[in-house]
């Protein structure tokens, strides 16, 4: 009998072993492997799941590799999913990818993970969703996904990724006009790889002028020249990915004063030293409202083995403190009250949103809901704020 | 009617006729039969005849040795002036063990000194950087001057020409160079060659000696060619290995072109340094397998030469007569050894280095025949010597120049293997040259896709293999001889010694010049091959030169493709 | 198509540690296996015994395959050593290349299932791999 509530324990708590077990299971569909993927989902929602697709040839490991060590020395771990074409006639397949990320096997906060296509012809392994969810769980801040690389059906990484990365490189001309009526769709960044070679330039012309084509309405995608091989634009690369996950986390179209204001709470949460050190990553904001996300942590667990209330406390504090400052002058918390209705674990991932219910020249009350990632309501908070200066200086109007 | 004559002249049967009454013959007699090719994928045929190479195109296609087209040897005297050199690749140990070895070798009749060095050397590492375990099992240990003092002790260094298995950045030449400082022997008197330079061999199919990425391995080779030039002048500094690429899997037709098109590489890369084609080319000089398969050997090597001497000539402009000269070393071909009945690979050897020797090869290494079960040791070493002494001495395979030339057969086959490996060269020139076609991995694509073939073809039968899948016997009792490991504390004491070693140099001077070493690394008119025998002879050990250029110049790792 | 029982691939880690660089031979063995219906992981030579240990477990492999023509056989025990202080004991190690005869039984006395010696049939390996990495499959904890 497989004690599905025990690896869970395991895997959150960063055990190896388990992970890599744990992606076994959901890629071979084994009969417990739903029932894990259940019981991980409250642990996910962390990660940046980011795809990387593109013709075979243009440098795509060799990319990825030169990322990973990016996001590793901005202190992130990253989980790697890689994969390899199978062999239509025998089923079989060599997976060859990993050789060119070799100098991260040893790196504890690196995980790679080969998965052959098998029968699933779009590129992705049919188990690639399971595995993000797996990668999630155990806590890692970047998934990165390579595809097989072939042509249109890499459709399908969008899909699954939250950012895709297109990779071309010069002399694929052909390739690109390919990409035209496909997955250039789907791409939120360009990438021109080994751009150390003639005509970097051009192709990248290229891709602004297809580009040039797509509705502009929507998040334009830049277009970054690297050369994973010196690592030269890998920076940049790492910087537009960056750019992408806020944009999407922020993204409410409606008018653009509220994505100032998005703007602006994400700088105040990113200035909250209180905020950094307990690991609250902010999510969206606006006028009125914010919402926060954290991982529980070992260090957040009181001595009844679950998540410490002052830690519950802090994180919809965090959303009351922004969704409270968002109207451009300062207000500070004058009474906040909390309940909690259920307990939680170390590895969940909390999402706390707090919303404006009254607002006067003086004062203002909020509710924050804070949710786990499976939907259950863990605490009910509510606040009120009273002003106490005026306008912050740099924010919006 | 009439008197019968006394004796009757018979006319000869007309060419044509007489050749369709042979073709009705044959096919009655063998039926239906598969089409025969070889390893180059040439197709074999029962029979040669001037209808595949007429006497008339002897001017064209052979002429006489010494001379363009050079098919027939690249001296005019060939082996009957001067055989071969006698050259067993050896290493074991520590520096003693490998100077007691070569000075036995010597007595038996080796013409030449080449040297082995430890696997922990060919990967750029110092003794005590590795796993203790490793340390000699393979070649000797040899990590500084003081340490190729020891192995080059009482050999005339001056008269004996030395190999070395020495990879880029060459640091044992660098020692060479040091024990002559040492000895006051002038270094236009050091002869021999650097039998590992070519770092693409490496990157492609012998990773063994891949030290340095590829943009660093071309500088320093050039680097090396051009200081051999100005002050080691009887040096050649480069060898080009088709070796590694056969024995990797290339076909030989496949492993010929490689090594052309390396030669190529590099020749364009010097030309771009501003060197001149009639001054480097004449010590430009190649290594090659030779397989079991006889023919197709002798036929590559006829083949090599004659590109090569019209490559020079008609790509790199050069007039010399010597830079035309296609000189090469060769090895029989460890992989058709077999670990079943071990002794049969001294028939195998014995075969191979006739088609060396009927090949026009200047230099000869014949495998032992148990170097497939374990690092040679030392009575099939003699074995092996003994068979090339045996070939020359008893069977007089040296009394003719060039023995096979004019046979119908040789002669088609030649060509035809020419045109193969001239149709490899082509493709190679289409992917840009050697060099990118190697970044790109399309040659390790074409290796690959060879070594499988060859060995689907002994997997079903087509090629047999006495011993592997025919001539079977039961071999469970047989018991391989007893590997040789370096004795208990052998290695400990080694240790020890380069301990000491480095204890008793001088900082200020290592430092020194362990400095000039990353500034030469850094800075793009300087020779870099210069600092690293400046470097040698103040005190520098090869671990502590290879790290400075892995940290200067990017560590080496190979593009491999399956 | 040779899948395990449970018509899942075998999963095979085909590797060189220490100095060494020939691959002709585990090139031609991973092909062998992929051409099986496993799935091999491949990597280039050198590797260190740590980074093989960690491929192992995050790859999850059932077999892993040393290639050793020049004496790295010498450390595979420390390899074995070192799979197994990672809880790794199921997985199933073989080593192929030239092993002379009077170290085969080191090895095996280390842990290693099976040696391959040069001439080792296509159709020899292929089982025996699949049948280790049945053995490996049926003695590893479920999750």
């Amino acid at each position: 009998m497989t004690d599905v509530a025990a690896a869970v324990d395991r895997l959150i708590g960063g055990d190896k072993a388990t992970l890599a077990r744990a992606l076994t299971a959901v890629e071979n569909a084994y009969p417990h492997a739903a029932e894990l993927l259940e019981a991980l989902r409250p642990h996910t929602g962390c990660a940046r799941v980011v795809g990387v697709t593109g013709p075979p040839g243009v440098g795509k490991s060799t990319l990825c590799n030169a990322l990973i060590r990016e996001w590793r020395t901005r202190g992130h771990r990253v989980g790697v999913i890689a994969v390899d074409p199978s062999s239509p006639l025998s089923g079989g397949a060599v997976l060859g990818d990993r050789v060119r990320m070799h100098e991260h096997d040893q790196d504890d906060f690196v995980f790679i993970r080969s998965l052959a296509a098998r029968t699933n012809g779009g590129g992705l392994a049919a188990s690639t969703a399971g595995a993000i969810v797996v990668l999630d769980a155990a806590g890692m801040d970047c998934v990165l996904i390579e595809t097989v690389g072939s042509g249109q059906s890499q459709v399908d990484i969008a899909g699954v990724a939250k950012t895709t990365v297109v990779v071309s490189a010069p002399g694929f001309g052909d390739e690109v006009q390919a990409l035209k009526a496909g997955i250039l769709e789907i791409a939120d960044v360009l990438v021109v790889n080994k751009a150390d070679l003639p005509h970097a330039e051009q192709t990248a012309r290229q891709l602004r002028i297809m580009l040039g084509l797509r509705d502009a309405q929507r998040w334009q995608p830049p277009v970054v020249m690297t050369s994973g091989h010196t690592g030269q634009g890998v920076d940049q690369l790492a910087e537009a990915l960056q750019e992408h996950h806020d944009s999407i986390v922020t993204d409410t179209p409606a008018a653009t004063q509220t994505h100032t204001v998005a703007d602006l709470l994400r700088k105040l949460a990113s200035e909250d030293p209180y905020v950094r050190h307990l690991g609250i990553e902010f999510i969206t904001g606006g006028s009125g409202h914010a919402s926060v996300r954290m991982r529980v942590q070992p260090s957040h667990i009181s001595f009844n083995g679950t998540c410490h209330g002052g830690a519950l406390f802090s994180l919809a504090d965090a959303a009351f403190g922004l969704a409270s400052n968002s109207h451009g002058v300062v207000a500070a918390g004058i009474d906040a009250h909390i309940t909690y209705p259920r307990a939680v674990k170390v590895g969940d991932v909390l999402t706390a949103g707090a919303v404006e219910e009254t607002r006067s020249r003086r004062f203002a009350t909020y509710r924050v809901i804070v949710t786990r990632s499976d939907g259950a309501t863990v605490a009910t908070f509510t606040g009120t704020v009273a002003t106490v200066g005026g306008a912050r200086p740099g924010a919006p109007q | 009617m009439s008197a019968k004559p006394k004796s009757v002249q018979l006319p000869l049967p007309g060419f044509d006729s007489a050749l369709s009454t042979w073709q009705r013959d044959y096919a009655s007699q063998v039926g239906e039969e598969p089409v025969l090719h070889n390893r180059s994928g040439i197709e074999i045929k029962p029979l040669y005849t001037p209808d595949d190479w007429p006497a008339s195109r002897y001017m064209e296609d052979l002429g006489f040795p010494g001379v363009a087209p050079m098919t027939r040897g690249i001296y005019s005297s060939m082996h009957r002036g001067r055989t071969w050199t006698q050259r067993q690749l050896i290493g074991y140990g520590t520096p003693q063990d490998y100077n007691r070895r070569l000075r036995k070798l010597m007595d038996a009749g080796v013409t030449a000194v080449s040297l082995i060095p430890c696997n922990s050397v060919y990967r750029g590492y110092d003794a005590d950087e590795v796993d203790i375990e490793l340390l000699g099992t393979c070649g000797a240990v040899v990590n500084n001057v003081d340490d190729m003092q020891v192995c080059l002790d009482e050999i005339p260094i001056d008269r004996v020409s030395t190999a070395m298995n020495d990879p880029l950045p060459f640091t044992l030449l660098a020692f060479v160079l040091g024990v002559a400082k040492r000895r006051g022997i002038a270094w236009t008197a050091i002869t021999g060659t650097s039998n590992q330079s070519d770092y693409i061999s490496h990157f492609v199919a012998n990773h063994m000696f891949l030290r340095l990425g590829l943009p660093g391995n071309r500088r320093v080779l050039v680097d090396e060619v051009d200081f051999c030039q100005q002050h080691v002048p009887n040096w050649n500094p480069v060898s080009i290995v088709g070796q590694h690429m056969q024995q990797a899997g290339a076909t030989p037709a496949q492993a010929m072109a490689f090594a052309l098109c390396t030669a190529i590489q590099f020749a364009e890369d010097c030309l771009e340094r501003g060197m001149q084609a009639n001054e480097f080319l004449p010590r430009f000089t190649f290594f090659f397998d030779i397989s079991l398969s006889f023919f197709e050997e002798i036929a590559k090597f006829r083949a090599g030469r004659r590109i090569w001497a019209r490559i020079v000539r008609e790509r790199f402009k050069a007039d010399a007569g010597r830079a035309c000269r296609f000189k090469f070393h060769s090895q029989t071909s460890g992989a058709d050894l077999t670990r079943q009945q071990p002794l049969n690979n001294i028939a195998r050897v014995a075969v191979q280095a006739m088609a060396g020797i009927f090949g026009g090869t200047q230099s000869l290494h014949t495998d032992a025949y148990d170097e497939v079960l374990t690092t040679p040791t030392e009575e099939p070493s003699r074995i092996a010597i003994n068979t090339q002494n045996i070939l020359r001495e008893e069977a007089h395979l040296t009394d003719v120049i060039d023995p096979l030339g004019g046979s119908y057969y040789v002669e088609t086959l030649t060509s035809q293997m020419e045109a193969e490996i001239e149709a490899v060269v082509g493709q190679i020139d289409a992917l840009g040259g050697m060099y990118r076609a190697v970044e790109s991995g399309a040659v390790q694509r074409m290796i690959g896709e060879s070594a499988l073939a060859f060995q689907e073809r002994i997997e079903n039968g087509a090629q047999k293999i006495v011993g592997v899948n025919a001539y079977q016997v039961d071999e469970s009792a047989h018991v391989s001889p007893a590997s040789q490991r370096p004795a208990p504390g052998t290695m400990e004491n080694y240790l020890q010694s380069l301990q000491a070693y480095k204890s008793s140099r001088s900082n200020k001077q290592v430092q020194a010049a362990l400095s000039e070493l990353q500034r030469a690394c850094n800075t793009v008119d300087k020779n870099v091959f210069e600092h690293i025998v400046d470097a040698a002879i103040a005190g520098l050990t090869h671990g502590e030169i290879c790290a400075c250029l892995r940290r200067e110049l990017e560590f080496g790792q190979p593009l491999v493709i399956v | 198509m040779h899948a395990n029982g449970d018509g899942i691939p075998a999963k095979v880690l085909v590797t060189k540690i220490g100095l060494d660089g020939h691959d002709r031979g585990s090139r031609v063995v991973a092909a062998y296996l992929r051409d099986a219906g496993m799935e091999v992981i491949y990597t280039g030579p050198w590797q260190q015994i740590p980074a093989v240990v960690a491929l192992t477990q995050e790859e999850d492999v059932d077999v892993v395959g040393i290639s050793s023509l020049a004496t790295d056989h010498l450390i595979v025990p420390k390899l074995m050593r070192a799979l197994r202080d990672a809880g790794l004991a199921h997985v199933r190690v073989v080593v192929g290349g030239i092993v002379p005869d009077d170290e085969v039984s080191m090895l095996h006395e280390n842990g290693v299932s099976k040696v391959f010696h040069p001439g080792s049939s296509r159709e020899e390996i292929v089982a025996a791999v699949q049948q280790l990495a049945e053995q490996a499959r049926c003695e590893r904890p479920e999750i």
